[in-house]
């Protein structure tokens, strides 16, 4: 849960001044959502802790110069997104294959959610980046493309291709 | 879609974020301060007066003192949960989201929303956040939603078949259909005080504007009226639309539908007024104000010229930050600040007062939370 925008000013303010507890609340308001961003471009749970990690300390490390009138979490997830697409082709190009990749007999039925998440994971990584900012951290074509430095006629054809995609999922 | 992406089930998603979370602190405490030496002047302070307080607190005499303390800010015994409402639904909102809370006392919250308020009928809740104007059903369900810079204090009136939302974006008040459809523009430059649907209407809104309250036709944008109302903060018209409630930083006034000023609740140098009420059957006024310190939370059964019907119901230090009656008008509900406690208060009568404790930590959240109001018969 992201706060308000005064509240997360407050909460910057608070963690430049070396407030713990505004530190505190500013990871628990952007880390569900960032964790979970991660996981649907990586699907791989242990990958999406170290990403999500990772971009919370690069924000430590930058907070200092982080101008608090702009919003914190385009910040955050630019560098989530964007490593997330990164282990992805890095895992792709290795050919892995998870072991609950290979269904077994007695496999219980996936719900929706198991299966849109199957699906997702299935797209290309670009693909899936943009599916995530777009319908899970809501931004609009043009912030992503300026997100992932992007036209933003990519933007559009990859969100168009990933969601027929999906759309075509049993 | 964003719903299903968030059902999604990840493996050990609490055990990750409580890993990280010990991660980046250390790594926050790790790093070089950029002012040291205020830095470290501030902790040595504050360990100095905490540990003052921890030594008065573990010898007899200052056990003593601190339970004094306790008593003088809230009320002894006070419920440690909320375990039923004398009726009805609350809503509440709290940096942990936007909340109801049902007649047997459970909650649900409805997502991380910072401000809410109901339909006219209660069957929906209006929300805001950031960018964002949301209809909500009461299970938290998005019925639709905008997304408009600076979205706040949203306000749903109408009828039972017709409903428009009236909401702040920035300085602009906007005006949406119950449906989400035909977003436009009311007014600009409006102050961040929320607008009042006048009942049983989608036409007629009150709004502050430059110093003085303004009812329009939300549909022409026509002034009905406008009178001065400096450093206004809070609008409520009756149930029944004769009246409206101008609350003023120091000041309670009461103007009747055609904009004649019907009632001055408060003499020129009044304590400030820091929450205030309508019955429901807009016949009497609840309002609490702050002075030397301490809270005064009043009723006005029924309104008279002079206010010389008021009668104080509770005292106690520190403030009341919000006021609601219940639906059958039998109670009062004051949200006390400083003591973390919701008082109920008889509106008649010499029933006991009840409180609930530890209102924050209920609620998820860091600050203690706003009441948004308490509905419904």
């Amino acid at each position: 849960m992201a706060g308000s925008g005064r509240s997360e000013r407050a909460w910057v303010r608070g963690a430049q001044a070396g407030s713990v507890s505004d530190l505190e609340a500013l990871f628990r308001a952007h880390w569900p959502r960032a964790f979970r961003a991660a996981y649907l471009v990586t699907h791989d749970a242990a990958a999406a802790e170290d990403i999500a990690q990772e971009a919370f300390l690069a924000a430590i490390r930058s907070l200092h110069r982080f101008d608090r009138r702009r919003p914190f979490a385009p910040w955050l997830h630019r560098i989530v997104v964007n490593r997330a697409i990164d282990w992805a082709r890095a895992r792709t190009l290795r050919g892995e294959v998870e072991l609950h990749d290979v269904p077994g007999a007695d496999a219980p039925e996936p719900g929706d959610a198991a299966r849109l998440a199957a699906a997702i994971a299935a797209l290309p990584p670009e693909q899936r980046a943009v599916i995530v900012l777009r319908h899970l951290l809501e931004y609009t074509p043009g912030e992503i493309a300026e997100l992932l430095e992007l036209p933003r006629g990519t933007v559009n054809s990859r969100l168009r291709r990933g969601l027929d995609a999906l759309r075509e999922r049993p | 879609m964003r719903r299903e992406l968030e059902r999604i089930e990840i493996p050990g998603e609490h055990d990750a974020r409580e890993r990280a979370w010990a991660l980046v602190q250390t790594a926050y405490a790790q790093r070089e301060p950029a002012e040291r030496p205020l830095r470290l002047l501030r902790p040595v302070l504050v360990t100095a007066a905490f540990a003052a307080l921890v030594g008065v607190a573990f010898t007899p005499p200052g056990r003593a003192v601190v339970e004094r303390v306790r008593e003088a800010i809230g009320v002894e015994n006070a419920e440690e949960s909320l375990f039923s409402l004398p009726g009805g639904r609350l809503l509440v909102a709290s940096d942990g989201g936007a909340w109801i809370v049902q007649a047997d006392g459970g909650k649900r919250r409805l997502g991380a929303y910072d401000e809410a308020s109901w339909s006219p009928f209660g069957r929906f809740v209006i929300a805001a956040r950031d960018d964002e104007l949301a209809a909500l059903a009461l299970d938290g369900d998005v019925r639709w939603k905008l997304s408009r810079p600076a979205v706040r204090l949203p306000r749903w009136g109408g009828s039972r078949t017709d409903t428009r939302v009236a909401y702040l974006s920035g300085r602009e008040l906007r005006v949406v259909a119950g449906d989400g459809d035909g977003d436009r523009r009311l007014a600009a430059s409006v102050e961040p005080v929320a607008p009042s649907w006048r009942p049983a209407t989608f036409h007629f809104l009150a709004y502050v504007a430059r110093g003085r309250v303004i009812v329009a036709d939300a549909e022409s944008g026509r002034r009905s009226w406008s009178q001065p109302a400096r450093n206004a903060v809070r609008l409520e018209w009756s149930r029944d639309g004769e009246l409206l409630l101008v609350q003023g930083r120091r000041s309670l006034r009461v103007f009747d539908a055609s904009g004649r000023l019907r009632y001055d609740l408060l003499v020129g140098d009044a304590a400030p007024v820091t929450a205030a009420a309508f019955s429901p059957s807009g016949r009497g006024v609840a309002f609490a104000q702050k002075a030397r310190g301490r809270a005064h939370l009043w009723v006005i059964p029924r309104l008279r010229p002079d206010a010389s019907a008021a009668r104080e119901v509770f005292s106690g230090p520190g403030t009341f930050t919000g006021v609601a009656w219940s639906p059958n008008e039998r109670w009062l509900l004051a949200a006390w600040r400083e003591a973390d406690q919701w008082l109920f208060a008889p509106s008649t009568g010499r029933r006991r007062v009840r409180a609930v404790a530890n209102v924050t930590r209920q609620f998820d959240s860091r600050s203690f939370p706003e009441l948004e109001g308490w509905c419904c018969a």
